[in-house]
C-alpha cells in the first residue's frame, strides 16, 4: 500500500457517511458565517438603528390622540421589516463577496468541499442571523408595546414568523445575484425583486382588471414569477386584530420553502460554472 | 512504484482565454503550456509577473476553468474531487478571516476536512507550533503581520496532511528573516516525503530550494528541467582582457574565433567560448599582445530568466 491510500484509508474512516459529511461542512461553513457577522459592525449598526426606531414608535404614536398602540406598533412592525431585508440583502451580498475579494474562498474550495456546499452553508449562516437579529428586534418589539400598554396576541408572533420567513426567501434571492454579479447590481436587482415581489398581487389584478389582453397575461405571469411577498405581511391582522386562519400562516411557509429551494438551485448552477477571478 | 504514479501533477496543452468585460475581445493568457512535477520534488513555477503562473495554478483547484486541454493531480482530472483532500493550497496574497484567532482559523479547516472531532485540538496545537505560532494562537489574525500570516496559511494548507503542497508567491512581501521561515518550513515539508509545487518571480529562491522548475514566459512554456541542468546547457564563457595589439590583428582573432569584442582606453576585452579560452589566449600572446585577466563568465539563472523573457517577447 503507498503512504498515499494508506491516508486516504484513514482520512475516510475518519469521515464515515458521504451525506453526514456534507451536512457537518455546511453546519461548519454556517458557523463560521453567524460568528464572522456578529463580529460584524455593519449589523449592530443597523440593530441600533432598528431599536431606535421600534422605540421611537412611542415618540410618533404621543402626536395622536387616537390609535396610540396601533401607530406604535405599525412604526415596529415597519422597523423590523425593513432593517431584516436590509440586513438579508446588503450583509448577505456583502459576506458573499468578500469571501470570493479576500480570496479565503479558495482555500475552502480547494479542500473537499463542493461550490454548492459552500453557498448552502453561507445561505444557512446568513439565514440563521437574520433570524436571530429578528428574534432580538421582535423582543424589544413587544417589550415597547408591554411598555406602552400595546396588546401583544398570538398573531404578533405569527405574523413575526412570516417576516422570518420572507427574510429566508430574500436572503436566497440576495446570494443568487451575487452568484453572479457585483456586489452594486446584486444589491440593485435585490432590492428591485423585494419591491416588486410586494407589488405582485397589485400586478396581478391591475391586469385582470384592465381591457387589454396582453396586459392581463403580464399581471398574472408577473404574479406567478415574482415571489407574492405580501403573503408574508400579517401586520395589519396584528395591529388591527383581524383573525388569522391555519392556512394563512402555513400556505406562505410552504410557499417560502418551495420558492427559496429553487432560487438556492439556481444559485449553486451558476456558481458552479462560475471563474472566480 | 510505476512511471505514472511519480507523477503528482501532469499538465497537458492547458489553454485559457479570459473575456475581460462583455463585448470586449478575450485576452489568450495561457497558449498551451504543458508540463510534469515528480513526487516528493520541490517544484518551482517560475516567471516574471503576468506570466500566467497564478492563473495555472487556480486551474489546477478547480476555481477557474481552462478554455482547452488537460490536467491531473495524483492521476485523478481536476475535475473531480475526492483527490482534494490530498492536497494544500496558499492562494497569492490571502487576506483571511481576521475576525478569527489562529487557533479559531485552523479549527474551522481541520474541520471542513473531516479531521475526527476529537483529534481537532492536538492537530491544531501541533499544527501552530510547526507553523511557528504556538505563541500567537489565541490573537485574532487582524494583528498579524504579513509574515504570520503567510505562515497560518501554510497551517491551513497542512491541516489535512496532504500529500502535495501549492504555494502561490509564498515568499512575497516577506522579509529575509520571513523568507528564511517559509524556507524551512517547505524545506521540512519536503523531508517528509511530500510534494512541493511553488510559484515564484524571485529567482533566489529557485536557485536555494527548487530541485526541478518550470520557466513560463507570456504564458508560454520556455524551460522545463533541473536548474542545474539549465545552467549546464547555456554556453559558458570567459572574458579575457589584453592591451598592446594593433586594431587590424585583434579584428582577424576576432573573427577566427567568433569573440564578441569590447574597446576601452587602455585594454581590449574579448568574450569567448569557455572550450576555446587556450586557444585564444594562444593566439594572442603569439602575436605580442599583453593578456590583463581571464575571467569566467558562469551565465547565472538570472540571465537565463532575461533571455528566456526577451525569446518569450518576439
Ligand atoms: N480575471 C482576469 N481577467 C483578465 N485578465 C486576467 C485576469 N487574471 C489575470 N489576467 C491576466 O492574465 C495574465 C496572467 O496573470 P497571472 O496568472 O496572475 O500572472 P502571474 O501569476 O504569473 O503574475 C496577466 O496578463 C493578467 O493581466
Ligand atoms: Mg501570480
Amino acid at each position: 500500500m503507498t503512504e498515499a491510500t494508506a491516508h486516504e484509508g484513514q482520512i475516510e474512516a475518519a469521515s464515515n457517511g458521504g451525506l453526514v459529511r456534507v451536512l457537518g461542512s455546511i453546519a461548519t461553513i454556517a458557523g463560521n458565517t453567524v460568528r464572522e457577522a456578529i463580529r460584524s459592525r455593519v449589523l449592530y449598526l443597523f440593530l441600533v438603528f432598528a431599536v431606535i426606531m421600534i422605540g421611537a414608535g412611542v415618540l410618533v404614536s404621543t402626536l395622536s390622540y387616537v390609535d396610540r398602540p396601533r401607530i406604535l406598533q405599525d412604526v415596529g412592525f415597519a422597523a423590523v421589516r425593513l432593517f431584516g431585508v436590509a440586513i438579508a440583502i446588503f450583509v448577505g451580498i456583502g459576506l458573499v463577496h468578500k469571501e470570493v475579494e479576500r480570496r479565503t474562498i479558495y482555500t475552502i474550495l480547494s479542500k473537499p468541499i463542493s461550490r454548492s456546499v459552500f453557498l448552502l452553508g453561507k445561505y444557512f449562516g446568513l439565514v440563521a442571523t437574520v433570524w436571530l437579529i429578528t428574534f432580538v428586534m421582535a423582543l424589544a418589539f413587544v417589550a415597547v408595546s408591554r411598555a406602552a400598554g400595546a396588546p401583544v396576541t398570538l398573531v404578533h408572533y405569527a405574523a413575526f414568523g412570516l417576516s422570518a420567513m420572507e427574510l429566508g426567501l430574500v436572503t436566497a434571492i440576495a446570494i443568487f445575484f451575487s452568484t453572479f454579479t457585483s456586489p452594486m447590481f446584486a444589491s440593485l436587482f435585490s432590492v428591485g425583486i423585494y419591491l416588486a415581489g410586494h407589488l405582485s398581487r397589485d400586478l396581478r389584478d391591475l391586469g385582470a382588471a384592465s381591457e387589454s389582453e396582453t396586459f392581463k397575461i403580464f399581471g398574472a405571469w408577473a404574479h406567478r414569477l415574482l415571489p407574492d411577498l405580501e403573503g408574508f405581511n400579517l401586520t395589519t391582522h396584528a395591529v388591527y386584530g383581524i383573525p388569522v386562519t391555519f392556512p394563512d400562516v402555513a400556505y406562505p411557509v410552504l410557499y417560502a420553502m418551495g420558492y427559496s429551494a429553487i432560487i438556492l438551485i439556481a444559485a449553486m448552477l451558476t456558481f458552479e460554472k462560475r471563474d472566480f477571478r | 512504484m510505476s512511471e505514472l504514479s511519480q507523477e503528482v501533477v501532469r499538465v497537458e496543452d492547458i489553454v485559457k482565454d479570459f473575456r475581460p468585460g462583455l463585448g470586449l475581445k478575450k485576452k489568450r493568457v495561457l497558449h498551451g503550456i504543458s508540463f510534469s512535477v515528480r513526487r516528493g520534488e520541490i517544484f518551482g513555477f517560475v516567471g516574471p509577473n503576468g506570466a500566467g503562473k497564478t492563473t495555472t495554478l487556480k486551474i489546477l483547484m478547480g476555481l477557474i476553468f481552462a478554455t482547452s486541454g488537460k490536467a491531473s493531480i495524483l492521476g485523478h482530472d481536476i475535475g473531480e474531487s475526492s483527490f482534494r483532500r490530498h492536497i494544500g493550497y496558499l492562494p497569492e496574497g490571502p487576506y483571511f478571516y481576521d475576525y478569527l484567532t489562529g487557533r479559531e482559523f485552523l479549527r474551522f479547516y481541520a474541520k471542513l476536512c473531516g479531521v475526527p472531532r476529537a483529534q481537532i485540538a492536538e492537530r491544531v496545537t501541533n499544527l501552530l507550533e510547526a507553523v511557528g505560532l504556538a505563541h500567537a494562537g489565541d490573537e485574532r489574525l487582524r494583528n498579524y503581520s504579513k509574515g504570520m500570516l503567510q505562515r497560518i496559511g501554510i497551517g491551513q494548507a497542512l491541516v489535512h496532511d496532504p500529500q502535495v503542497l501549492f504555494l502561490d508567491e509564498p515568499m512575497s512581501g516577506l522579509d529575509p528573516i520571513g523568507r528564511k521561515e517559509i524556507r524551512d518550513l517547505i524545506w521540512q515539508f519536503r523531508d517528509r516525503g511530500k510534494t512541493i509545487f511553488m510559484t515564484t518571480h524571485i529567482l533566489s529562491d529557485v536557485e536555494m530550494l527548487c530541485d526541478s522548475v518550470a520557466i513560463i514566459v507570456k504564458g508560454k512554456i520556455q524551460y522545463q528541467g533541473a536548474p542545474k541542468d539549465f545552467l549546464k546547457n547555456e554556453r559558458h564563457s570567459a572574458e579575457i582582457v589584453f592591451a598592446g595589439l594593433e586594431k587590424s590583428i585583434q579584428a582577424q582573432i576576432a573573427e577566427r574565433f567568433q569573440a564578441s569584442v569590447r574597446d576601452s582606453d587602455e585594454h581590449s576585452q574579448f568574450g569567448v567560448a569557455e572550450d576555446q579560452v587556450d586557444d585564444v589566449l594562444r593566439a594572442l600572446l603569439e602575436k605580442g599582445a599583453q593578456v590583463v585577466s581571464v575571467t569566467p563568465r558562469r551565465a547565472t539563472l538570472e540571465m537565463i530568466f532575461l533571455n528566456a523573457v526577451q525569446e518569450g517577447g518576439r
